[in-house]
């Protein structure tokens, strides 16, 4: 388990947050640049000592101001991946692999950073220096750097915003299976909401040194407490399985029933996400009407007021969260129970690859 | 317009570096009808004190601008085979002069002082004679073979007992390129002794004191002068050769302590 | 209209160009090659043979050896201290560090005999030390210290703030010390400049005369170090100063070359960020 408690200020940020993850579970944290995500892991990873905190993983404590207790960086088991991954450019692939492991004879330490990259899918590219590998190629490169320590706590600062978008899919993929073998508690960063969503098991969406709302996805998009939280938890991610439609469409199998359109091209396992404020609420009873072509029936779970807007939660085949406006609720006649049709363009659905 | 800014500016700097020359007089765009005239002299080390205080005053009176240029004699000579042309050539021996003369480099020397051969110790020094330069833990500074205070040195060295000169010489621990580096490591206190020339003494205005040395050993030292062939002044350089005998530079050599040339 | 005289205009900005840098060209080699020419091949290599010649050579390469040395052993930390760590003062430390940079050698010479001079601040203690400076080899070895070591601190400054400090965080989550980021993956990323700064202050240490000459002396093998020796031997042995300057050159240059080389293999091998660039 891992415990961060820490309140302290850098620069003009005043940060005081206080999260546990548990074994196996990821809690990522997504805000906006300058909100302290970043030295939230540095005072876990103990590159940053703060005023007041505490820290406590792997059994032990790391940090504790009260009692005078600041183990170095180097003695915290926990494996930190940073933004640009800091893969030394002067050792070849898997020396970098091989840098934490230490007191174990040359031989063996080159087979055990071999083996690390082949589980990443790089055998080949032992040899190679940094700078020839490709942005995905180091990002797989820095998480066997960090597993090769048997971390006790994983670090992660943005691992997918150095990526470009195409290679985003795949390494998030990877991420998230490595989140799932190594069972210990991960913490993860991101500027990113759909990221974070994607990852994390529970989400925390921290603006200006706090922590102001936490939760899974879902309840987070669905019931946002703030104006903020609702602005920040962009879209609604529903799964499924793409082939090809009529007029050039994407059709997607949604899992738990029910299609939809995307004028986004995929294939197989997708990912299909939609902005809360683009999908319209209308009566079950009505005829389909307007040119918004992907229609879902739910129900009603949650009803929040955020400013002059409403954030429905719906529990369709998959959770959804819509958000319309004050007028438009009333004029439904909204609560918790009724059923309604979602509905929203094709052309406002996303997909991403799973 | 960087660009012509910039060529100008280093135009500029490459002509005032071609104006601005103490020994090489050789593309000097000073001195052309009617403007001030230059005399640039040549001088061995040891005239520092004196050239420096009576050189304005020749400078005013024959309305030229006087450049001097110290060093061991040895070493302005070599300038001049070279192909350096001072206006005027002052080394503190005869035998330099005389031989850029062989050398149809300088016109016939005039010796114009005579200087006194001595060694130099701090104020307040145990040292009284040139024996007591063979004690062992003794440190000297002399000067290098080939600077005229050095051929001096030995030239004492070699009229001592052989045993003397070559304790002395064990305890040499410097061969200085010119004599007010010796002087400099004396006063400093890294040498205990040094062979220099009474007029040096005298310019350090007390800090340190001359051993007068045995006559029978003691060398002597002739200044000569000439002017340097081809120099672009000969006129002025003529003038300052005879005023080292007789004139503002003959006084303050003397003021310094250098004797005058017995004829 | 464009004026049809224009493409008749002769280009002089780039003969300008052209023009300035064969004449920085010629400047600067002509007086090295013509230490070369002046005299045969089989003449210089002969006065190399004299005495003093040889011994004026071994002591530049011994002080210079050892002044390197120490200046690598004692400024590489320091540097790392001044380059990673932020404190009170920091500009002035720096400023003085470099200040022996700007000093003329003659400046150094008195700086250094006023300090450590038998006269000096601290003449005493280290004569009450036992130990000797002004005359000896030591000296020497002091003398080029204090000229050259700004060269090296300076560049070893710049080149260890260069390095992403990322990469030391990197190494200390993954276990390794300070001291061992430092020697692991500081140095190694900061190695061009390092030997950058080292090729600087070794030029500058083997061809010091003022300073060493004011502070230690001039004595065959034991001060006498090949500057020194060219300048007792121009007015009487030109060639034996021709060779003493040709052989100078020509270590002056090896060492720059396999500095060069040093520092250009590992740039190709480093982190580049206009590669970081093309990767992506």
């Amino acid at each position: 388990m891992l415990r961060v408690d820490v309140s302290t200020r850098v620069g003009a940020l005043d940060l005081d947050v206080a999260l546990t993850v548990d074994a196996g579970e990821c809690l990522a944290l997504a805000g906006p640049s300058g909100a302290g995500k970043t030295t939230i892991l540095r005072v876990a990873a103990g590159l940053l000592r703060p005023a007041r905190g505490l820290v406590e993983a792997d059994g032990e404590t790391w940090l504790d101001t009260e009692r005078g207790i600041d183990m170095p960086p180097e003695r915290r088991r926990c494996g930190y991946v940073f933004q640009d991954y800091a893969l030394f450019p002067h050792l070849s692939a898997w020396q970098n692999v091989a840098y934490p492991l230490r007191g174990v004879p040359r031989r063996e330490r080159r087979a055990r950073a071999q083996e690390l990259l082949e589980r990443f899918g790089l055998g080949g590219h032992a040899e190679a220096r940094p700078r020839t590998l490709s942005g995905g190629e180091r990002q797989r490169v820095a998480l066997a750097r960090m597993l090769a320590r048997s971390p006790g706590v994983l670090l992660l600062d943005e691992p997918l915003s150095a990526l470009d978008a195409r290679t985003r899919a795949s390494a998030s993929h990877e991420l998230g299976a490595v989140l799932n073998d190594v069972r210990v508690p991960a913490l993860l960063v991101t500027h990113d909401f759909a990221e974070a969503a994607q990852l994390g098991d529970r989400v925390g969406v921290i603006d200006a040194g706090r922590i102001v709302q936490e939760g899974t996805p879902t309840e987070l998009a669905a019931a946002p407490r703030s104006a903020f939280v609702a602005d920040f938890t962009g879209a609604v991610v529903l799964t499924g399985t793409a082939r090809s439609g009529r007029a050039g469409l994407t059709l997607v199998d949604l899992d738990g029933g029910g299609e939809i359109a995307s004028t986004d091209a995929g294939l197989g396992r997708v990912a299909a996400s939609v902005f809360p404020w683009e999908i319209a609420i209308e009566p079950v009873a009505d005829e389909p009407h307007g040119s918004a072509q992907n229609r879902v029936l739910a129900e009603v779970r949650t009803v929040t007021a955020v400013g002059n807007r409403v954030r429905l939660g719906l529990a369709g085949p998959q959770p959804l969260a819509a958000e319309i406006t004050l007028a438009s609720a009333r004029a439904l006649d909204l609560q918790t129970g009724s059923r309604v049709a979602a509905t929203w363009k094709a052309a406002a659905t996303r997909l991403v690859a799973l | 317009m960087r660009i012509l800014a910039l060529a100008l500016v280093l135009v500029a700097l490459v002509a005032a570096g071609c104006g601005d020359d103490d020994d090489d007089s050789g593309e000097s765009s000073a001195g052309e009808g009617g403007q001030e005239q230059r005399l640039i002299v040549s001088a061995a080390a040891s005239m520092t004190e004196a050239l420096e205080a009576c050189a304005p005053d020749f400078g005013d009176a024959e309305e030229t601008e006087v450049r001097l240029s110290f060093a061991g004699s040895d070493e302005l000579a070599a300038q001049i085979r070279q192909g350096v042309k001072p206006d005027v050539f002052a080394a503190a021996n005869t035998a330099l002069p005389d031989e850029l003369h062989d050398e149809d480099l300088v016109e016939q020397p005039v010796e114009f002082a005579t200087n006194e051969f001595v060694l130099a110790v701090p104020a307040d020094s145990d040292i009284e004679a040139v024996d007591d330069l063979t004690e062992s833990g003794i440190k000297i500074a002399i000067g290098s073979e080939s600077v005229p205070i050095g051929s001096y040195t030995r030239e004492l060295l070699a009229k001592l007992r052989p045993a003397q000169g070559e304790a002395i010489l064990d305890n040499v621990r410097s061969n200085e390129p010119d004599v007010k580096g010796i002087v400099g490591k004396v006063s400093q206190g890294a040498a205990d002794a040094g062979f220099v020339y009474v007029t040096d003494v005298n310019a350090t205005d007390g800090a340190l004191k001359a051993i007068e040395l045995p006559a029978a050993v003691e060398p002597e030292i002739t200044y000569a002068a000439a002017v340097v062939k081809g120099a672009k002044n000969p006129r002025d350089a003529q003038a300052f050769v005879d005023g080292l005998t007789n004139g503002p530079c003959a006084q303050a050599l003397a003021d310094a302590g250098f004797g005058s040339v017995q004829r | 209209m464009r004026r049809a005289a224009a493409s008749r205009r002769i280009p002089w900005f780039p003969v300008l160009l052209a023009v300035c840098l064969t004449a920085t060209l010629l400047f600067l080699t002509l007086p090295v090659v013509a230490i070369f020419v002046d005299r045969s091949p089989v003449e210089l290599i002969d006065s190399l043979g004299e005495p003093g010649a040889l011994d004026a050579l071994w002591l530049s390469l011994r002080t210079t050896a050892i002044s390197i040395a120490v200046i690598l052993a004692i400024g590489t930390p320091a540097a790392y201290l001044l380059a990673t760590r932020s404190f009170r003062g920091r500009a002035l430390v720096i400023t003085l560090i470099e200040l022996p940079l700007v000093l003329p050698p003659a400046v150094a010479g008195i700086a250094l005999l006023a300090a450590v001079g038998p006269a000096g601040i601290l003449g005493g203690t280290i004569d009450a030390l036992g130990i000797e400076l002004s005359l000896t080899t030591a000296g020497v070895v002091v003398a080029l210290t204090f000229v050259a070591s700004p060269f090296y601190v300076r560049q070893a400054v710049a080149a260890f703030a260069a390095v992403d400090e990322r990469l030391l965080d990197a190494s200390r989550t993954l276990g390794a010390s300070e001291a061992r980021g430092f020697l692991r993956v500081m140095i190694p990323t900061a190695l061009p400049g390092l030997a950058a700064g080292t090729a600087l202050a070794l030029g500058r240490a083997l061809g010091e005369f003022g300073a060493t000459l004011m502070f230690a002396g001039s004595f065959q093998g034991i001060t006498q170090t090949v500057p020194l020796a060219i300048y007792d031997r121009f007015s009487t042995n030109f060639e034996s100063a021709l060779a003493l300057s040709a052989v100078l050159v020509a270590v002056s240059g090896a060492l720059l070359l396999s500095v060069k080389l040093v520092a250009g293999a590992e740039a190709m091998g480093g982190w580049d960020a206009a590669d970081t660039r093309a990767a992506r």
